[in-house]
């Protein structure tokens, strides 16, 4: 197992472009999953963790006390406004609380991991906004192709050499997250 | 002519037609093919309203097939130490109400169609089996409510692919939705109601914390009532009555219209925008103070549609300024609900019409399903008001307000437009300027539906944001602004503002042009 000092070190070695998973990083868990953005993909992310067997706790409105024991933060973005009004949330304090637990995992030097599962109409305004602040802080990002017919996430990706995985259909993240996560 | 939100329904509605069926017949044909086709929307889970016009009688009616509060529903069944319970309202079994959808259909078919519930059944039976391939809307809303799905369906829930949301080109099925229309078959369409299948509804809403009981099932009849009547100028307009508001605003609206030269405005010019936007806050400070279920709180119908009424309304409302309140009841706060409903539209041979909008409330409804039956229950309490002083606070046997305005325009003594449209609240606004842009702006009935649309409201007196499709021009947005309208930008084509259907009747060509909304999947077809 990649240790997670050497995992965030070598991260801007990797080249930009799309990679298999065998030559991507390697993540730890326990992993806390949260939205960025409040769309019900969260919970789909939480599926796919629950199915690849790995330790996550789902915690849609996280704050930054709740990555005290955790080694990986994965953020799964997308802006749904009918979200946010059920969690009582406007976009600026979405996204101030996405700042606040980015900012706490670099503190801890916890990495992070993006997903973007809602494909292309989980884009958008909002959306992009929420992509454009979070994604040049990954370790790695994971998007269904669909969500990058415009290449948004490979052009970020490729400035900040940001290992970018896309894969066809929302279920094959689960093979993906077998690969990146060893089992403990 | 048939249109409605599927083209795998329309298929349903005009296959019924060929084989003879009337008005009626096609319109539950494709009614239950939604519930195949577009189950997100509608389904016998939930109720409506449908408004028939009778050609040889000239007889408009209505069949009011809302869903009810069961007996044991009180006032303050939302609140938990005096906080409403958004949960309650929304995904849970306190959360459904009676179902009326199959009861409305049976009835409507028994006393006005000429074919049998297997007939009407048919189609839909083919498609929950054969299966559609899923859009990206049906996909998109899948993915949004899946929290919901997972949490009441379950992972291995036919709503779901794999435990997953569907994604656009996948097949969706629904073969226990196929054994549930062979079992009413069977048994009759009573056997939801005190059958077998009524016994899984109540388990199902009752293992889900609800209080729903084989009684309240029993017990449920749809009532036939007279239409809703406004107009405007040489226009007649029949829809339903409370507690389905959408008609009466709509006519509300209409009237108080009447009094602006809106077609000099032009269209979504900011005279047009502004006045209008000021109309909707007042129709809905009227919403919050009178609606409610007639049958057990008088809805002043009269006093709200007068032309008077309409006067002082429109005499309040002046160029390039912001009214400091809207009148309101003392008791509510205006809740904006979300993206929901179906409507559909059919107009047979014989001239016969059948103008029918239907409804599980939001998205997959309660996302409760009773057991192995393929259908979802409604969470259409959510439509009463969670304030127990409310005129629309629950209550038992009462039926919630709705926004659904199935309507048919008259043009002299003969029918012009049949439309209706889903969309929540925006339902009554959207028609509203629907019908505006044909008889002032001149337009076709599928321009008048795809043009760039608005939508706002008031809450507790106070007036909203405006909120806009992304295609009215920026320079309109910013003169709006100046007049002190908050504006909010939402989709160029969005489904927040509805997806309506719609029959024209052009005499003078001897044609029948179907219009339909593609902020949803609708089509329309004839022969």
């Amino acid at each position: 197992m990649i240790c997670l000092m050497i995992l965030i070190s070598v991260a801007p070695l990797f080249s930009f472009a799309e990679k298999t998973t065998e030559s991507l990083l390697r993540f730890e868990q326990p992993i806390l999953i949260t939205s960025a953005g409040q769309s019900a993909d969260v919970q789909i992310g939480g599926v796919l963790a629950k199915r690849a067997g790995l330790i996550a706790t789902l915690s849609k409105n996280a704050t930054h006390q709740e990555l005290a024991d955790k080694k990986t933060l994965v953020l799964v973005i997308g802006v749904s406004m009918k979200g946010l009004g059920a969690a009582g949330l406007d976009l600026d304090q979405e996204k101030s609380r996405v700042r606040g637990l980015i900012e706490e995992a670099q503190r801890k030097r916890i990495p992070l991991l993006c997903f973007h599962l809602g494909g292309e109409a989980r884009r958008g305004e909002l959306s992009d906004q929420m992509i454009e602040a979070c994604l040049p802080y990954a370790q790695m990002v994971i998007v269904v192709k669909s969500g990058n017919k415009d290449g948004l996430f490979t052009q970020i990706c490729a400035q900040k050499n940001i290992p970018l995985l896309e894969v066809d259909r929302t279920a094959d993240v689960q093979k993906s997250l077998g690969d990146i996560f060893p089992k403990n | 002519m048939v249109v409605a939100a599927h083209p795998e329904a329309v298929a349903a509605g005009l296959n019924t037609l060929k084989k003879g069926g009337n008005a009626v017949d096609a319109a539950i044909a494709t009614a239950f093919a939604l519930n195949a086709a577009e189950p997100f929307a509608s389904g016998i889970g939930g109720g409506g309203f449908m408004i028939i016009y009778l050609a040889k009688e000239k007889k408009v009616t209505v069949v009011n097939f809302r869903e009810k509060a069961p007996a044991e529903a009180t006032p303050t069944m939302y609140l938990d130490k005096g906080k409403i319970q958004e949960t309650w309202r929304k995904s849970h079994g306190l959360a459904v109400g009676v179902p009326g959808s199959l009861a409305g259909c049976a009835y409507a078919l028994e006393k006005y169609g000429t074919m049998n519930l297997e007939n009407v059944l048919e189609s839909a039976i083919q498609i929950a089996e054969r299966g559609i391939p899923v859009s990206e809307i049906f996909s998109e809303i899948n993915k949004d409510e899946y929290e919901k799905i997972l949490q009441n369906a379950g992972e291995s829930s036919v709503y779901l692919a794999d435990g997953l949301p569907y994604e656009p080109g996948d097949i969706y099925r629904n073969p226990e939705l196929a054994n549930t229309f062979r079992h009413l078959i069977t048994h009759g369409w009573r056997d939801f109601y005190a059958g077998e299948i009524g016994g899984k509804i109540i388990e199902a809403v009752q293992r889900n914390g609800g209080i729903m009981k084989c009684e309240d099932l029993a017990r449920y009849s749809p009532i036939e009532q007279a239409p809703l009547i406004g107009t405007y100028k040489d226009y007649t307009l029949y829809t339903i009555q409370p507690p389905g508001s959408g008609g009466l605003h709509i006519i509300q609206l209409l009237n108080i219209i009447a009094h602006w030269p809106v077609g000099k405005w032009g269209f979504n010019s900011i005279e047009y925008i502004h006045h209008l936007s000021e109309a909707f806050r007042f129709v809905f400070a009227d919403k919050v103070r009178y609606l409610s279920d007639p049958d057990f709180i008088p809805v002043p119908i009269q006093y709200l549609l007068s032309k008077d009424y309409a006067t002082q309304i429109a005499n309040k409302i002046v160029p390039g300024h912001l009214q400091k309140s809207y009148p309101y009841g003392i008791f509510d706060k205006q809740l904006i609900d979300k993206e929901n409903t179906s409507h559909l539209g059919v107009m047979d041979n014989l001239g016969n019409i059948v103008s029918l909008t239907q409804s599980i409330n939001d998205f997959f409804g309660s996302g409760i399903v009773p057991d192995g039956k393929g259908f979802l229950l409604n969470n259409e309490m959510a439509d009463f008001s969670p304030q127990p002083d409310s005129v629309n606070s629950p209550g038992p046997n009462k039926r919630p307000v709705s926004s659904m305005a199935p309507l048919i325009l008259f043009k002299g003594e003969r029918p012009f437009l049949v439309l209706g449209s889903p969309g929540g609240t925006r339902i009554f606004t959207s028609l509203t300027q629907i019908i505006l842009n044909i008889i002032e702006f001149e337009m076709s009935l599928d321009e008048a539906i795809e043009a760039p649309r608005f939508f706002t409201y008031s809450s507790e007196g106070v007036g909203k944001s405006l909120f806009i499709e992304s295609r009215i021009p920026t320079h309109i947005l910013r003169s709006l602004e100046k007049i002190g309208h908050a504006i909010n930008v939402r989709g160029a084509y969005d489904n927040y503002f509805g997806g309506a259907q719609g029959i024209l009747i052009d005499r003078d060509k001897k044609i029948l042009i179907g219009g339909a909304d593609s902020r949803r999947d609708g089509v329309g077809a004839g022969y």
